[in-house]
């Protein structure tokens, strides 16, 4: 009896995943922004990994540090060893539940997403205003919003203080498939 | 500390006092220049052409990938922001945003080693084929789903045309 119960568990879990009901992009984008008069910073990183479950309405974003490409290889390098700690904390991640999910359709709808980000070992409660698309098997998702350093304790040293913008504005965009094994 | 730096300055008023105008005026122009062009070039630092620089190390995709999912922080002190080398059957070739991406096959159900190429890599990725084994140089950022290199470069430029 219990071998079945576990055939059938593992069947369960086989079909799960099988149908279409994960959604998924391994080269998502997401790109920051930083603006003052000194000087503007941006950097992209093209290795995003984002998962929507549409049964469950719940989106997994996650992106590591060291992937974003900066203009300049000095501020890269700042980026990673002093302001976000790449060795320490490699990764950033966002959690959370798509709000309105079944209004979505093929035009561009506005929803919110609700959740918990994780950057710099620091979690914070977000609400990040998305555009979402969905075109025959993709999902595509877009949006902006700002972060501030302070929240994630991202230390900026005095003497650079006045290059950095407090607010950072963050880009994303997202092309999800069905994802198959 | 400012005690000190009063003094040096002290000194080197006392010391410019006794030389001669036109001397001063080409050691401060000078030092100015150099000065400027040093922090010139630490600000302009160039990226690391991953073809110019020795691959740190070495590995098959099976066990790079290995190596992630049984113990990631190991793996992650031994291979972040390192130069690695990695050869493995190719098992998806694809441009995204003119960029090309190989997923190296791997023996793990779920996990490959993804490799984003340079600019110069993406022109050649019409001569790569799914199936063929190739051996990639790419800066390894870290470990989500899948193994990541980027700015990768194809390193066995024989076996290309065929």
């Amino acid at each position: 009896m219990k071998t079945t119960y576990t055939f059938l568990i593992c069947f369960l879990f086989i079909y799960n995943t099988n149908s279409q009901e994960q959604y998924l992009t391994k080269n998502g984008v997401i790109k920051f922004f930083s603006s003052t008069p000194i000087e503007d910073i941006k950097a992209e990183n093209n290795q995003v990994l984002s998962i929507i479950d549409t049964s469950t309405k719940k989106m997994a974003i996650s992106i590591l540090i060291k992937s974003f490409l900066f203009e300049k290889a000095l501020m890269q390098e700042h980026f990673n060893e002093n302001y976000l700690e790449s060795d320490k904390f490699p990764k950033a991640t966002f959690k959370g539940d798509i709000l309105n999910f079944n209004k979505i359709g093929g035009l561009e709808t506005k929803c919110d997403v609700k959740g918990i980000i994780t950057i710099h070992g620091v979690s914070k409660e977000i609400v990040i205003p998305s555009i979402f698309t969905r075109i025959g098997n993709t999902i595509f998702v877009k949006g902006e919003f700002g972060l501030f350093l302070e929240d994630f304790s991202i230390k900026i040293p005095r003497l650079v203080v006045k290059k950095i913008a407090k607010e950072i504005k963050v880009t994303f965009e997202l092309n999800h498939k069905p994802y198959k094994k | 500390m400012q005690l000190f730096v009063g003094l040096m300055v002290e000194l080197l008023i006392i010391k410019i006092k006794t030389m001669n105008k036109k001397k001063i005026i080409t050691i401060i122009l000078g030092i100015g220049i150099i000065s400027l062009f040093i922090a010139y070039q630490i600000y302009n630092k160039p990226h690391v052409n991953v073809l110019d620089v020795k691959s740190d190390i070495i590995i098959t995709a099976d066990k790079i990938i290995d190596d992630f999912s049984s113990d990631e922080t190991k793996a992650n002190r031994s291979y972040l922001d390192k130069i690695i080398k990695v050869s493995g059957t190719i098992s998806e070739l694809k441009l995204e945003k003119q960029k090309g991406i190989i997923t190296l096959k791997t023996n793990h159900d779920f996990g490959s080693v993804l490799c984003h190429l340079s600019d110069q890599a993406t022109q050649k990725i019409n001569l790569l084929k799914v199936g063929q084994t190739i051996i990639l140089k790419g800066i390894c950022t870290g470990f989500l789903m899948d193994v990541i290199l980027i700015k990768s470069e194809i390193v066995n430029k024989k076996n290309l045309n065929t």
